[in-house]
């Protein structure tokens, strides 16, 4: 029985069964590969593999009908694999609630250096790198401004940390990464709707991006900075 | 096989398009069960697990807390509509997705355990889950290729070719393997071991129905 039309080149019907044995063989060299693999992470990214390779065989089918399978079958295969990562996490944070020093292992520090680095420099120096970065950072605008201007922000954190000086808390940080991403939006509608205006528009959504990018970094830093006072 | 075969008088269809609902008597018994077992699920409390604790002369009991008890309710209920749907579907990708929905929600029900030996369990569950959805898939889409169709009313009336039984072997691995039954049921075992036994008894009972369904549907595509 043949239910292809005449209208497909022959060169795509014979695909069809070299499609369905090579998803076979991606299965089972990822079921073999889970076999020997014995941490859960690396067992859970090879599952994905055999995920994949699911959607192999269902897309050599190649017609509309298979069209509306692949979609749904991507969906499910993207459900499971969040609520497996989802059980993974919530068992490892139930295990450090049980035994809190379960994971943390001691010998890491974040600045490993062998001497002592006791030198006044380190302690004037960083305000002013962290101002000229600010400073480039605005005159580039931009995702690379605001990559830079960030790094100046968290600088600036982490140098008045590290003197044990007060930090001025950034809880508003989040809100003006917000503001700039609106920003970032009307200059993106502006260039649409009055294409005339087209510097205008531009210079928003370059100013947008740079205070999304910037607070964003800035973020981070905030987020670190948390973190090692919980430690 | 035709439908009469197997589930009795044809009562009716109800056909959208393509996709034909057939409604027998064995559908409709099994689809009726299942809702009111979900009616039943969505009513009721949890049970309370007295056990009895070491060293002392008391018993403790193991309440499921507020926030776990909504989520368990509403992810059981989901999982008893989802199990009625597959007991219903005229289509055969219908039941494949309706089998991986109802395998994503019996590892969602507890995985709003404390137990880690639960959680671990529901892990290893959840990966057998998803590398079965190769085979159920697969299986539904060589079936797609072989037949050019997913309905099972045109599906019962066609004879079957190596490609068909291939495609059947590959689905019931799926099958299998989603619902962890036979070879699989070690982790699923341990799921269970947990309070809150009414939503627990979703996962249960909805591998067994479908476990059913999924043999009239293989009887009616290959006899």
């Amino acid at each position: 029985m043949i239910l292809v039309p005449s209208h497909v080149p022959e060169v795509f019907v014979s695909m069809y069964l070299p499609a369905i044995y090579a998803g076979l063989i991606v299965g089972f060299i990822g079921s073999m590969a889970i076999a020997m693999r014995k941490k859960e992470i690396h067992i859970l990214i090879l599952t994905d593999i055999i995920g994949f390779a699911m959607m192999l065989i269902v897309s050599a089918v190649g017609t509309d009908l298979a069209e509306s399978l692949i979609l749904p079958g991507l969906v499910v295969e993207l459900a499971e694999i969040m609520a497996i990562s989802e059980i993974l996490l919530s068992r490892e944070m139930h295990k450090i609630e049980n035994n809190p020093k379960v994971n943390v292992d001691k010998r890491i520090s974040l600045f490993s250096l062998p001497y002592n680095l006791d030198m006044e420099v380190m302690t004037t120096a960083p305000n002013f790198i962290a101002l000229v970065l600010i400073a480039y950072g605005l005159f580039l605008t931009g995702f690379t401004g605001g990559a830079v201007a960030g790094c100046g922000v968290v600088l600036y954190l982490v140098s008045r940390k590290a003197r044990g000086l007060a930090i001025f808390t950034f809880e508003g940080l989040s809100g003006v990464s917000g503001i700039a991403w609106c920003f970032w939006i009307v200059g993106f509608a502006l260039f649409f709707l009055l294409p005339e205006y087209w510097l205008v528009s531009l210079l928003l959504a370059a100013c947008g991006l740079l205070l999304k990018v910037a607070s964003k970094i800035g973020l981070v830093g905030v987020l670190m900075r948390e973190d090692m006072n919980k430690e | 096989m035709s439908f009469e075969v197997l589930g009795g008088n044809l009562l009716g269809t109800i056909p959208f398009g393509d996709i034909v609902l057939y409604l027998t008597p064995f559908n409709l018994f099994m689809f009726v069960v299942l809702l009111i077992f979900t009616f039943l699920i969505a009513v009721s409390k949890t049970e309370t697990q007295v056990e009895a604790s070491l060293v002392k002369l008391e018993n403790t009991n193991k309440n499921v807390g507020k926030k776990e008890f909504h989520q368990r309710r509403f992810l059981a209920v989901i999982c008893g509509i989802a199990s009625a749907g597959a007991m219903i579907t005229g289509d055969l990708f219908d039941f494949t997705l309706f089998m991986a929905l109802v395998g994503i929600l019996n590892i969602g029900i507890v995985s709003a355990v404390r137990q880690v030996s639960v959680l671990n369990s529901a892990f290893h569950y959840g990966l057998i889950a998803m590398m079965c959805s190769l085979p159920l898939f697969g299986g539904a889409a060589i079936i797609l290729a072989a037949t050019g169709t997913l309905s099972l009313d045109i599906l019962s009336t066609m004879h079957t070719t190596p490609m068909i039984i291939f495609g059947a072997l590959l689905m019931l691995i799926g099958v299998i393997g989603e619902s962890g039954v036979a070879p699989f049921f070690a982790t699923k075992a341990e799921m269970f071991r947990t309070p809150g036994s009414p939503f627990i008894i979703i996962i249960h009972l909805s591998s067994l129905f479908i476990i059913i369904r999924a043999v009239e549907i293989f009887l009616l595509v290959l006899m």
